[in-house]
C-alpha cells in the first residue's frame, strides 16, 4: 500500500513543471544539423543562427543587412567584407577573424566536403583574407544581390582544420553558447549576455505542445500549431499570443507535361474554383494572407500587383467546357500530399470546392519520402507544398527554370517556357538590384498568366507563450532572434 | 427498474441491430457526410447538428453513420472470409491428420505466436492504404482462430458413432467431413465469430486510425477519431461521438457472443431457463 503511494506521489512530483531557472522553449521538430555549414532543415537554421554569428542578416523587406561584417562593392565582381568592431569572439574566447570567415567558405566550396549549400556560392571565384579584418571575395561573373548568400554560420579555422565535429559540440560566436544536448529530442543553450539556460525541447503532436506551455512545461513556442489551437491559446489566462506576417508560400502546382493540366485554360479554371478567401477565413482563421506569387509584396523584389485569380465558379465551369469537359465528360484529376494531417485536410478541402465546378480530384496521401520522391519524378497531376523561407529571388531559376527539372533544381512541374527562362536570365544579369526587381517583377506577372503553380497564401507566424515573458518580437522569417532579448518578468523564474 | 437480461440481451440487441439497420440503410439515408461547410467548422452539438461539426465542417452524425457502414461491411467480410478460411483449413487438417495435420498445426503456432494486428499493419502496409486491403489483411490473420477451433472440434467429432457410422457404411470423406461433422461444429464456430466481429471492428479502427484503413473523403470510426484526437483540447465532441459508438458496438456485440455462448451450452442453458422462468 504504502509503495502504491509513494509511486503515485513520484509520478505527480515528476509531472510538475521543473523551476531550475531554465526556458523552455517547444519545436515541432528536433534539429538535424547543428553544423551551419551542413545544415538545410528548418529547425536546424534556425537553431543555428543563435548558435553561429553570420556575416549578414536580413530586414523586412528580405535585403541583406551587415551583421558580423559589412559589404563594399568594389567592383561587380569583387566583394570587401569588413568585420565589425569590436571584435566578435568565438565561445571558446578566441577571436574571430577574417580567417575564420575564409576558412568556413572555403570549406563550403570545396567540392569534397559535399555541403548542401555549396550550390548557392558557385559564383565565387576566389576568397582573399588580406589581413585579420577584411574577406576579399571575387566573383565569376557580376551579382548585385551576392551579400545576400553571405549566410554561412562562421566557426572557427583552427577547428575545420583539425576535423571537428560542429554537429555533436556546436561552437560560433553568437548570442548563445551550446551547453550539452542530452538527447535528439533537447537542446539545452546559455544566453551569453546573462548566462540564462534556454532548452529546446522536441515536442511534435501540437496539442501536447500547448498542454506543456499551459502546464508551464514549456515556456515559450513558435509556429506548427492549427489556427483552432491558437485561438483556444488566446483564450487561456497566463499565456500571450502574438501573430505576424510570415513569408512561407504554400501552392497548389500543376504537372506541365501532363495532356490535360498542360493546358491553361483547365489551369486558370482550377486556379478560378479554389475560394482561397473562404479557406482563410474559415480554416485559418485569418491567420494567412493571400499570395498572388512566390516572393511577398513587401519583398525588394515583390509586388503586390500581380493579378489573382478571384473565386468564380461559373468561369471556372466556362473554362473547362471551353476545354471540352462538363457534366456528361467530368474532368477526373489525382491529387498528391503527404498524410501530414494539415495537408490532407486542405487537400480535401480543395477536393470539395473543386467538385462544385465538375472536377472529380482522388486524393492520393503518402508518407513524406514516397509523396516527395512521387514530386521530384514527376509522378503527379497536382500536389501542394510550401516554399519555407524564401529570402532570395534565386528562387525562380531554382523553381521555373527550363533547366532546373530534378535533380538539378527544383522545377517539380517540369514547367518549360522559353520567355519565362529569358526573364530569369535577364533579372540575373541585371547590374542593379532596380533592374533585378524589374526583371523579376515582369517574370511574376507572366507566372501569374501561365499558372505553373496556383499561389495560395503566406502563413502567419505565431509564437505562444507564458505571461511572465517580455519582449518577443516575431522575426519577419520566423527565425528565434528575439530569444537574444527576451526578459522573464514573472513572479517566480518559469520554465 | 431494468432488468440483468435487459441488460444482458435487448440493450446490446437494439445496439446491434441499430448498427445493422444504419450500415445497410445508410446509402438510402439522407445523409451528407462529405459535404464540407467552412462556416462550420468545429461547432460544437446544437439542434442543427446533434453531433456537431469536424474540422471540415461536415456533420459528425452522418460521418457516424457512413463509419458504422464501413465498420460493418469490413466485420462482415472480414468474419465471412476468416469462418469459411479458417473452418475449411481446422477442419481438413483435423479429419485428414498425419503430416498435412502436422503441417496446419506448425503455420497456426506460428501465426499465434505473432501478435495479428502487428501482422495486419504490416499486411496493409505493404499492400497500401484502403479498405479492400483492410479485409485482405485482416482476413489473413483472423483464420487461424477459426482453423485451430474447427481442427480440435473435428477431432473430438471424427470418433462419435454416426461419424463411425457414415465411415462403416462407405461415404467418401467429402461427405462425412461437410455432411456429418462440420454441422456439428458449428454452434461453438459462430460463438467465436461474434467474439471475432468484436475484434474486427476494434482492428479496423485501428488501421483506419493510422491511416491505412478508409481514404479520405471516407470515413471509418478509426479514422473519425484519429482526426478528433488532434482537436480534443478544442472540440472534443469529435473524439467523443465516434469513441463512443466504437465502444458501445463492441461492448453490446461482445454481451450477445456471451449469451449465445451461454445459450449453446446445455451446462447454462437450463440455468438460463430456469433463471428466465
Amino acid at each position: 500500500m504504502w509503495l502504491i503511494v509513494a509511486l503515485c506521489a513520484a509520478l505527480v512530483a515528476g509531472c510538475q513543471p521543473r523551476d531550475d531557472g531554465t526556458w523552455r522553449f517547444g519545436l515541432a521538430s528536433a534539429p538535424l544539423n547543428l553544423d551551419p555549414r551542413f545544415a538545410t532543415d528548418a529547425s536546424s537554421v534556425r537553431v543555428n543562427a543563435l548558435i553561429y554569428e553570420r556575416l549578414v542578416e536580413f530586414d523586412a523587406q528580405s535585403m541583406p543587412i551587415p551583421s558580423l561584417g559589412a559589404w563594399d562593392a568594389l567592383t561587380p565582381t569583387h566583394y570587401r567584407v569588413t568585420l565589425r568592431t569590436p571584435r566578435d569572439v568565438f565561445h571558446n574566447g578566441e577571436p574571430l577573424t577574417s580567417r575564420d570567415v575564409e576558412a568556413t567558405y572555403r570549406f563550403v566550396l570545396d567540392p569534397v566536403n559535399s555541403s548542401p549549400h555549396r550550390g548557392a556560392l558557385t559564383i565565387i571565384d576566389k576568397i582573399v583574407a588580406p589581413n585579420d579584418e577584411q574577406v576579399d571575395f571575387f566573383l565569376t561573373a557580376p551579382d548585385p544581390i551576392f551579400p545576400a548568400r553571405l549566410t554561412l554560420g562562421i566557426v572557427p579555422a583552427r577547428l575545420i582544420a583539425s576535423g571537428h565535429r560542429f554537429q555533436n559540440s556546436p561552437l560560433g560566436s553568437g548570442p548563445f553558447k551550446f551547453a550539452e544536448r542530452p538527447d535528439e529530442n533537447r537542446l539545452r543553450v546559455i544566453r551569453s549576455a546573462d548566462n540564462q539556460p534556454v532548452e529546446f525541447i522536441t515536442v511534435k503532436d501540437p496539442t501536447v505542445r500547448v498542454l506543456k506551455l499551459l502546464r508551464g512545461e514549456i515556456g515559450m513556442t513558435q509556429n506548427d500549431l492549427q489556427p483552432e489551437l491558437v485561438r483556444y491559446l488566446e483564450d487561456q489566462g497566463g499565456i500571450d499570443v502574438i501573430r505576424a506576417p510570415g513569408t512561407n508560400f504554400s501552392y497548389l502546382g500543376f504537372n506541365m507535361q501532363d495532356p490535360v493540366l498542360s493546358r491553361r485554360g483547365v489551369r486558370e479554371a482550377i486556379a478560378r474554383g479554389i475560394d482561397r478567401n473562404a479557406i482563410i477565413q474559415h480554416m485559418w482563421g485569418g491567420a494567412a494572407r493571400r499570395a498572388g506569387a512566390l516572393l511577398p509584396p513587401e519583398h525588394w523584389a515583390g509586388t503586390a500587383d500581380v493579378p489573382n485569380y478571384d473565386y468564380d465558379p461559373e468561369g471556372a465551369r466556362r473554362l473547362l467546357k471551353q476545354a471540352g469537359y462538363g457534366a456528361d465528360k467530368p474532368l477526373k484529376l489525382t491529387y498528391k500530399t503527404s498524410s501530414d494531417a494539415f495537408r490532407v485536410r486542405l487537400a480535401t478541402i480543395i477536393q470539395d470546392q473543386l467538385k462544385r465546378i465538375g472536377i472529380d480530384i482522388e486524393i492520393q496521401s503518402y508518407d513524406w519520402a514516397t509523396f516527395y520522391g512521387d514530386i521530384k519524378a514527376g509522378r503527379f497531376q497536382l500536389f501542394s507544398l510550401s516554399w519555407v523561407g524564401v529570402k532570395s529571388p534565386d528562387i525562380f531559376r531554382y523553381v521555373f527554370h527550363s533547366q532546373s527539372f530534378p535533380p538539378e533544381g527544383a522545377n517539380r512541374g517540369r514547367f518549360s517556357d522559353s520567355h519565362a527562362d529569358y526573364l530569369i536570365e535577364a533579372a540575373e544579369q541585371g547590374l542593379s538590384l532596380e533592374e533585378q526587381a524589374h526583371y523579376y517583377r515582369l517574370l511574376q506577372f507572366y507566372l501569374s498568366y501561365q499558372l505553373p503553380y496556383v499561389p495560395l497564401w503566406f502563413e502567419d507566424h505565431v509564437y505562444a507563450g507564458r505571461d511572465g515573458f517580455r519582449g518577443y518580437a516575431i522575426a519577419p522569417d520566423g527565425n528565434f532572434s528575439a530569444l537574444r532579448d527576451v526578459l522573464w518578468v514573472g513572479k517566480t523564474h518559469a520554465d | 427498474m431494468i432488468g440483468g437480461k435487459t441488460i444482458r440481451v435487448w440493450i446490446p440487441a437494439a445496439l446491434c441491430a441499430l448498427w445493422v439497420v444504419v450500415a445497410a440503410t445508410g446509402s438510402w439515408l439522407p445523409l451528407a457526410p462529405n459535404e464540407i461547410h467552412l462556416d462550420r467548422i468545429l461547432l460544437p452539438p446544437s439542434s442543427q447538428g446533434l453531433l456537431g461539426y469536424d474540422d471540415l465542417g461536415r456533420a459528425i452524425l452522418d460521418r457516424l453513420a457512413l463509419g458504422a457502414q464501413t465498420s460493418f461491411l469490413v466485420a462482415a467480410w472480414v468474419v465471412t472470409l476468416s469462418l469459411l478460411i479458417g473452418t475449411t483449413i481446422g477442419a481438413v487438417s483435423g479429419y485428414v491428420g498425419g503430416w498435412v495435420d502436422h503441417v496446419v498445426v506448425r503455420i497456426i503456432d506460428v501465426l499465434l505466436a505473432f501478435p495479428g494486428i502487428l501482422l495486419a499493419i504490416a499486411l496493409a502496409g505493404v499492400l497500401g492504404p484502403g479498405i479492400d486491403n483492410v479485409v485482405i489483411a485482416l482476413s489473413a490473420v483472423g483464420w487461424v482462430g477459426f482453423a485451430r477451433l474447427a481442427r480440435a472440434q473435428v477431432l473430438a467429432q471424427r470418433q462419435r458413432e454416426h461419424v463411425l457410422a457414415a465411415y462403416a457404411l462407405g461415404a467418401p470423406a467429402r461427405r462425412i467431413l461437410f455432411v456429418h461433422v462440420v454441422p456439428m461444429i458449428l454452434a461453438p464456430l459462430i460463438v467465436e465469430g461474434t467474439f471475432a466481429v468484436a475484434g474486427v471492428v476494434i482492428a479496423e479502427a485501428g488501421l483506419s486510425y493510422l491511416g491505412l484503413g478508409v481514404q479520405p473523403p471516407e470515413a471509418s470510426w478509426g479514422s473519425m477519431i484519429r482526426d478528433g484526437a488532434r482537436y480534443m483540447l478544442v472540440a472534443p465532441h469529435m473524439v467523443l461521438a465516434p469513441g463512443v459508438a466504437l465502444m458501445l458496438v463492441v461492448l453490446a456485440v461482445n454481451l450477445l457472443g456471451d449469451q449465445l455462448r451461454d445459450y449453446l451450452d446445455v451446462r447454462t442453458r437450463g440455468e438460463m431457463q430456469s433463471a428466465g422462468a
